[in-house]
């Protein structure tokens, strides 16, 4: 009997359902619909998305984005070339030299000439960087590329992060090395044993899971006094750029050391190396983390966690420092101005069925009135213009950009199609929200206002005092070492270099013997013939040098 | 004698129902905790530390699931795939059981080790894509149902009970005239109800639950994609761990699209539902013992 | 009936006769179009096991795979070269064998208990309850279960308890104060379980029972409803008590679908603990945490090197069919139901 009611029910169901998807599957078709993957994790905007549908009615074009589920970037773009079901546009990111060898991308030379907008958006020299062996260029990467006047409010990057209560605690003071840094932590937790809500302070963690263990790898090269080329560090002292290790250095030792002795005292978290990034989260949205060394956009989502809970206003939020290994020496933690990475970008596909307008839309979302829409949405919905033509949020607006939901039934930004940073073409307002100058102070909790007022700061770049230059034309070296697979000359080396160190690096902070154990790591280390791969990267370099000075 | 009740009988009662509340608290505990996050307000379970009741209340989560696009296809695909793909599961592996079961099939060894192989031997993903494409299963609803139709292990378990039905009866059908056909959907196959609920579960759990073929296959056809695909992709947004080729990467315009924990707690409790319906309906072939028609062997 | 299937269960070689075939011919027309239907949709992509010998970058048609660079056993060479790889064995084989023991023994017990329940209503509802989790993807899972065993814990928190309740209960007596106290025991809690490498593969087996024992006893109930009522009156008729008629009637009744499924997850061990060790492990326990799938997404799969992918497909599936051929051997060697 009771068969007999299920299958009606499915019945019934099915036909609600052929009814519903008929109703869907009828509108539109006024526009051109093209399909985007990345080979990054995000979220999918609602097909009835509002931003979207006013930059299809400019337009005439939809992209509907899809994102990376449960496979391996590399795996991901493997399956899709081998059923044939690659998206129109497409960001491989590591994968892109397996698209080029199966000759599946379309060319942009023809189109750079055509459109100003792409053609505008990198130098001649820098467009020679995208250029592949055949000479060509098949994609382009959007990220980190300003028009105009450069802003700068936010450190998105790595950097030592200490809570505002600490130094608001300290009186302030001057924390330039890493002794400093921990001698605050260890003062400061020698005063206050617990938090508030009666918990423990951790005085320092440190995320090593997968590929954040960034968080314990690179400092070296940042307190000797170096940006972050990210696998090598590129030293000028003797005139010719050379390719030198981080890894072995005698700060790197020592930075180590450091981290073995605060572990050993208890200030580094007993649980740092086996920690997931959920519980890392977890931890330092619930403030009794005192400080960590970290990328700003790894963990920047706590501010919304400890914002409501108050936390904020106890000086919970993170300020950055620009530490480095002796007193007097000038950091490069920040790096001003753009950093080109060849090695991934946005492609057009021979799976679109027209190219043509593919690269014209690619064109359109860099034009200014788009490019508001996309990153400061509606006027007079998301944001209001004063009599100055300064955007500017109101605290409904700021609510309703936090907002997972309301981000994903009206707010479209095309995040990995071609995009500007720096100021609009009006020259007033910047073209992200985040680096308004106005909007940023807004957003900032008081104690963060007290710590840039103690020390004489506007923003976090400013906190972290980087020296302002121009960048070597090789800059950064990871654009390279990204893309080296094992297979390829060196590649080997940095594959078994990751391993080594991703074994070892946590024994090291946790052990009793901590010189004997480094002697182990170093033999471990060069076992896997890291000259091999510094070779490699020194090639690289050379040519990168010789490459950019056609243009000097 | 019947009624008598041992000291032993009352301290197995003791013991198997002390067993059975750990066992029920052990085991509810998970689920319990993921209904209890996807009902908590989203940063605020970023916090950790709720285990029994939320501690913020918000019903965000869910409805942010339940309202997502494609979530009405998606039912709609999920559904008829289940149904369809079920059905031919259950046949196809029925009839193979019955074949293999027969004493006198000649090649049934043969025949079992074809199959039992497909449960162990395969090529990897790219060569089923690249045969797969030639057989036209992109972007078509078939390759929901007819590629992985038989499954050997499915068979398998259909068989072992199959041959515990006595040959006896077999044999006084054939007697009377019965062939094959009568003798397996006459026959064998009323007896074998509990088992068959048991395939119709697993299949129709592994039809409702995959989400893999929908990627490789219908990633571009949004009418064809089915509603654990869907959430799947909203539940990678959540979970972003992964991570890619931007590793020293540094300023990334727009990375933090993190949604909260609950997210992932709340699709995963929708997807629960359906299928945690299914299977009282299939549960009353299990319950009572099944008396073999006064046969004796 | 079951137990007495067995013994006369002596398999009949038949001559292949035109006569037999016309007898069975609606048998053969059936498992033909099956196998034509296996040959297609399981039996062609194999073909491309040929990439295991071959230099092979992705390519957009099979053919692609057979017109590459041979490379012989190269890509086996690089595979068995490294120490990674047989630590990785090691630790799939281990983990695959524990999983399996825990689970069958665990999943008999409880449907052969959850049977001894004569109230309807109450085993209807614990078999359901039992059986959700298995629902809950391994993410969710997993992250419960590392947050179980963190320092702050809820494992922690109930062994810190329970040893200072103990301590408190017994330290009255001198050998047992003594022993509390030479071993430290008050103090060993919070115990790092996730730096202790002997840890991993307790808390894989138990994470594993925990998320698939009520899923992997449904077959069990299922089996345990073919038995015949009959034979448990005749038992209690001849005065067999509960345990008696568990290990006499239930067990045997079920015996051959416990070999079946026991053969086919003989088979399946180099499959163990992919997603666990995936989410669950840390740098500090990586020699015992990697395994036989991990392996093959570090060194094939993110670097796109389908040759060696495939060549840890062959090695594992190689390895999967001799472990049945040789179980099923024994199997038949004692009798019991075989697989083929």
């Amino acid at each position: 009997m009771k068969k007999r009611t299920v299958v009606p029910v499915l019945l019934g169901l099915s036909a609600l359902a052929i009814a519903a998807t008929a109703g869907c599957t009828q509108k539109q078709e006024k526009y051109k619909t093209f399909t985007m993957f990345a080979t990054m994790t995000g979220t999918e905007i609602s097909d009835d998305n509002e931003v979207q549908q006013i930059i299809a009615e400019k337009t005439g074009v939809k992209v509907k984005e899809s994102w990376l589920a449960g496979q391996d970037p590399a795996e991901a773009v493997g399956t899709m070339l081998a059923s044939d079901t690659l998206t129109d546009y497409i960001d491989a990111g590591n994968a892109f030299p397996d698209l080029l060898e199966a000759k599946k991308l379309v060319a942009w030379d023809p189109y750079i000439e055509k459109y100003p907008n792409l053609k505008a958006m990198y130098t001649e020299a820098e467009w020679d960087g995208f250029r592949q062996a055949d000479g060509k260029i098949y994609w382009a990467n959007v990220f980190q590329n300003h028009k105009n006047a450069a802003t700068t409010c936010t450190h998105n990057d790595e950097a030592f992060w200490i809570q505002a209560r600490v130094l608001e605690w300290g009186g302030y003071p001057e924390v330039k090395t890493l002794d400093d840094y921990f001698n605050l932590i260890e003062k400061y937790i020698a005063a206050n044993p617990t938090d508030k809500d009666g918990a423990k302070f951790i005085g320092y963690t440190c995320l090593c899971e997968g590929w954040k263990y960034y968080c314990i790898e690179n400092a070296g090269q940042f307190l000797d006094g170096y940006p972050n080329d990210g696998s090598v560090i590129v030293d000028k002292s003797s005139g010719k750029p050379t390719i030198v290790d981080y890894n072995t250095t005698p700060t790197t030792k020592r930075y180590l050391k450091k981290l073995n002795e605060e572990y050993a005292k208890g200030i580094v978290d007993r649980e740092f190396a086996t920690q997931t990034e959920d519980e890392y989260i977890a931890n330092l949205s619930s403030g009794h983390v005192l400080g960590m060394c970290d990328q700003y956009w790894n963990f920047q989502q706590i501010n919304d966690t400890l914002k409501s809970h108050g936390r904020d206003l106890d000086g919970c939020n993170y300020i950055p420092l620009g530490l480095t290994i002796e007193k007097g020496m000038e950091n490069r933690w920040h790096t001003y101005g753009d950093t080109v990475n060849v090695s991934s970008g946005v492609a057009v596909t021979t799976a679109c069925k027209d190219p043509e307008a593919a690269f014209k839309f690619l064109s359109d979302v860099l034009d200014q009135e788009i490019h508001d829409l996309r990153f400061w949405g509606v006027k007079d919905v998301d944001y209001k213009v004063d009599e100055n033509g300064k955007f500017y949020h109101t605290e409904e607006m700021r609510k309703n950009a936090a907002d997972a939901d309301y981000k994903r039934n009206h707010l479209c930004t095309y995040s990995y199609l071609p995009q500007w940073g720096g100021t609009s073409d009006d020259h007033i307002n910047a073209n992200f929200p985040t680096e308004q100058g106005s909007e940023f102070q807004l957003s900032l909790a008081e104690p963060v206002v007290n710590v840039f007022k103690a020390y004489g700061v506007d923003n976090y770049v400013q906190m972290i005092g980087s020296p302002e230059e121009p960048l070597g034309a090789w800059f950064p070296m990871w654009s390279y070492s990204n893309d080296l697979k094992p297979e390829m000359e060196g590649g080997m080396a940095w594959k078994e270099m990751g391993e080594v160190k991703h074994e070892w690096l946590p024994k090291l902070v946790t052990t009793d013997d901590f010189d004997g154990m480094w002697e182990d790591y170093m033999k471990a280390y060069e076992a896997v013939h890291p000259q091999e791969f510094l070779d490699v990267m020194q090639v690289e370099l050379d040519r990168r040098i010789e490459a950019a000075a056609k243009y000097n | 004698m019947k009624n008598r009740v041992s000291a032993a009988d009352i301290l197995f009662y003791i013991f198997n129902g002390i067993f059975m509340t750990v066992f029920v608290i052990v085991t509810v505990y998970p689920v319990w905790n993921t209904l209890v996050l996807s009902f908590n307000e989203g940063s605020d379970a970023a916090l950790g530390g709720i285990y029994l009741w939320p501690r913020v209340w918000s019903t965000k989560s869910i409805v942010s699931v339940v309202t997502k696009d494609g979530i009405i296809t998606g039912t709609y695909i999920s559904i008829l795939r289940t149904v369809v793909g079920t059905t031919l599961s259950l046949v196809l592996n029925a009839i193979l059981a019955f074949i293999v079961s027969r004493k006198k099939f000649l090649f049934r060894s043969q025949l079992s080790l074809f199959w039992v192989i497909t449960m162990y031997v395969s090529a990897g993903l790219i060569p089923t894509l690249l045969i797969y494409k030639n057989l036209g299963m992109v972007n078509s609803f078939k390759v929901y149902v007819i590629p992985g139709a038989v499954s050997a292990f499915n068979m398998l378990v259909i068989r072992t009970f199959m041959q515990g039905i006595p040959e006896s009866l077999e044999e006084s059908a054939q007697l009377d005239g019965a062939g094959y056909v009568t003798i397996f959907l006459k026959i064998i196959s009323p007896l074998c109800k509990p088992v068959y609920a048991t395939m119709v579960l697993f299949a129709a759990v592994a039809q409702w639950n995959s989400w893999f073929d929908t990627m490789l296959y219908n990633r571009n056809n949004s009418n064809l994609t089915t509603l654990q695909y869907e959430l799947i992709k909203y539940l990678n947004s959540v979970t972003s761990n992964q991570g890619g080729g931007q590793q020293q990467g540094g300023s990334l315009g727009n990375i933090n699209t993190l949604t909260p924990i609950t997210v992932r707690c709340a699709a995963s409790v929708l997807t629960m539902l359906p299928i945690v319906c299914l299977y009282p309906f299939l549960q009353r072939y299990f319950v009572t013992g099944l008396t073999i028609g006064g046969v004796k062997e | 009936m079951a137990r007495a299937k067995k013994n006369g269960d002596i398999e009949i070689k038949r001559k292949i006769t035109v006569k037999e075939l016309k007898k069975q011919w609606v048998l053969l027309a059936w498992s033909a179009a099956l196998v034509i239907y296996g040959l297609i949709f399981y039996y062609s992509p194999l073909l491309g096991l040929v990439m295991a010998f071959k230099r092979y970058k992705i390519g957009t048609t099979l053919l692609d795979a057979f017109t590459a660079e041979w490379c012989g056993f190269e890509h086996f060479q690089f595979l068995f070269s490294k120490p990674l790889f047989w630590e990785a064995l090691r630790n799939t084989v281990c983990m695959g064998v524990i999983n399996l023991v825990t689970s069958f023994i665990l999943a008999i017990t409880f449907a052969i208990l959850l049977n001894e329940i004569k109230i309807s209503f109450i085993k209807k509802s614990i078999q359901t309850i039992s059986y959700l989790p298995h629902f809950l993807s391994w993410v969710i899972v997993c992250s419960i279960i590392h947050q179980a065993f963190t320092s702050k814990g809820i494992v922690n928190v109930l062994l810190g308890a329970g040893t200072n309740l103990a301590y408190d209960v017994f330290c009255g007596i001198p050998f047992v104060n003594d022993w509390f106290l030479d071993n430290n025991i008050l103090n060993k809690f919070p115990y790092l379980f996730w730096s202790d490498e002997n840890w991993f593969w307790p808390i894989v087996a138990f994470t594993n029972l925990w998320k698939e024992t009520g899923w992997n006893a449904i077959i069990y109930l299922a089996a345990i409803t073919s038995i015949d009522p009959c034979l448990y009156e005749a038992a209690s008729i001849d005065g067999a008590g509960r345990f008696g008629k568990m290990f006499h009637i239930t067990l045997p009744g079920i015996r051959s679908t416990v070999v079946i499924l026991l053969l086919m997850n003989v088979g399946w061990i180099l499959n163990a603990g992919f997603e666990m060790a995936y989410l669950l492990d840390n740098e500090t326990i990586r020699h015992f945490s990697t395994t036989i799938d991990i392996y093959s997404l570090e060194w094939a799969i993110k670097s796109m090197n389908y040759g060696r992918g495939t060549a840890i497909g062959l090695f594992k599936s190689l390895a999967s069919v001799s472990l049945i051929v040789i179980a099923n051997g024994i199997a038949k060697l004692f009798g019991e139901e075989s697989l083929f």
